[in-house]
């Protein structure tokens, strides 16, 4: 009992145990709730919220009247709990960052090779971000929403989306790393 | 309600298993891009394997059915996929890890982060009714499943799936891909 708390409350657990309470997740999803575990998809729904707040003439199209409509969905609370779930993971690790100095641009590696600067670091990641909603719009879903989701059920389009985004992925960190790659 | 007491107790699930993988890292994600650490990619397909069996065995037993299936029309699969991957190298996170870092309190997922995907959410959106249409009408098969197209035993599938897995396990860890991260 005792070596399980302690596993628990390591930082980083081996990948094929962290994979297995995902896959579990997976399964449940359908079980239980007849849904598709998903992130990118939550996103939009809530976008749609707030763009019809702010401009509902503009966000009154076909895409958040029927494909996503701008409602509190299955994904959106599962979306909540994803939140509640990585910070339920640090604290068993004591590794929270919520007041800690570090924590606009935390990560070591990405200081080495970017710089330290915070500015930079946000202008990446909200453009950045940017690209990857709009991708996986276009791809018809996330990692979580396409890859695992729809690779669990076997359909061909996770296995082209996970092949397009290891391939431009590695790519791009070779042109970002270059004699470090 | 209780689906969506449901919702927020796999959520946090997901979450925690983000959190513990290390996909809330940048580096974690950089580095399988990298081929330096592939925890991300054994994650990943330990997921794959896991759920596929689970999922199979459970509709070959009557007990679920699938809810739709994600839609397969190559060229959107595709060119989706590389323009994702462009994003995930470089910010080292994903639309999920990025919500569960939030919660971890790194201010790059929480603020930037999340505010990015809720502009491009609504650019998409915007833009949907001009690109959608084209795109998804291109080698589009419809919400197809691998054993039905091939006409394979789903038993077979899966078990070849999870073999498949295994054997490139070995072979990431024979060829040394696990280096220790370089900083």
């Amino acid at each position: 009992m005792r070596s399980i708390m302690r596993y628990i409350r390591k930082e980083e657990w081996s990948p094929y145990a962290a994979g297995t309470l995902l896959g579990i997740v997976g399964v449940l999803a359908v079980w239980l709730s007849n849904s598709l575990l998903g992130a990118s998809g939550a996103f939009e729904n809530l976008a749609g919220i707030a763009g019809r707040a702010i401009a509902p003439n503009l966000f009154d199209n076909i895409y958040f009247n029927f494909i996503m409509p701008p409602e509190i969905t299955w994904s959106v609370v599962l979306l909540v709990g994803i939140f509640f779930g990585g910070m339920l993971g640090a604290a068993t690790s004591g590794t929270l960052k919520w007041g800690k100095k570090d924590a606009a641009n935390s990560d070591a590696q990405w200081k080495s090779i970017f710089g330290p600067q915070t500015w930079k670091r946000w202008l990446i990641a909200f453009v950045g971000a940017i690209v990857l909603e709009f991708a996986a719009g276009m791809a018809g879903g996330c990692t979580s929403g396409l890859a695992i989701s729809g690779g669990m059920l076997l359909a061909p389009s996770a296995f082209l989306f996970i092949a397009g985004m290891f391939a431009s992925g590695i790519l791009t960190a070779m042109l970002i790393y270059r004699g470090r790659y | 309600m209780s689906t969506y007491v449901i919702a927020l107790v796999l959520g946090i699930v997901f979450g925690f298993a983000l959190n513990k993988a290390g996909l809330t890292k940048y580096h974690k994600i950089a580095n399988v891009f990298r081929l330096t650490d592939m925890a991300v990619l054994k994650f990943m397909l330990t997921s794959l394997a896991v759920s596929m069996t689970g999922l199979y065995l459970l509709r070959g037993l009557g007990l679920v059915t699938f809810p739709s299936v994600p839609a397969t029309y190559v060229v959107g699969n595709v060119v989706g996929g590389l323009i994702f991957g462009v994003g995930m190298a470089l910010t080292g996170f994903c639309p999920g890890t990025c919500a569960a870092g939030s919660g971890e309190g790194k201010l790059d997922y929480l603020i930037p982060g999340l505010l990015g995907f809720f502009v491009g959410a609504a650019i998409y959106g915007l833009a949907y009714p001009a690109i959608f249409p084209t795109i998804s009408a291109m080698a589009n098969v419809g919400n197809i499943v691998i054993p039905d197209v091939w006409n394979l035993s789903p038993f077979l599938t899966v078990v070849f799936f999870a073999l498949l897995a295994l054997f490139l396990f070995y072979l990431i860890d024979r060829a040394g891909l696990q280096r220790r991260k370089r900083g």
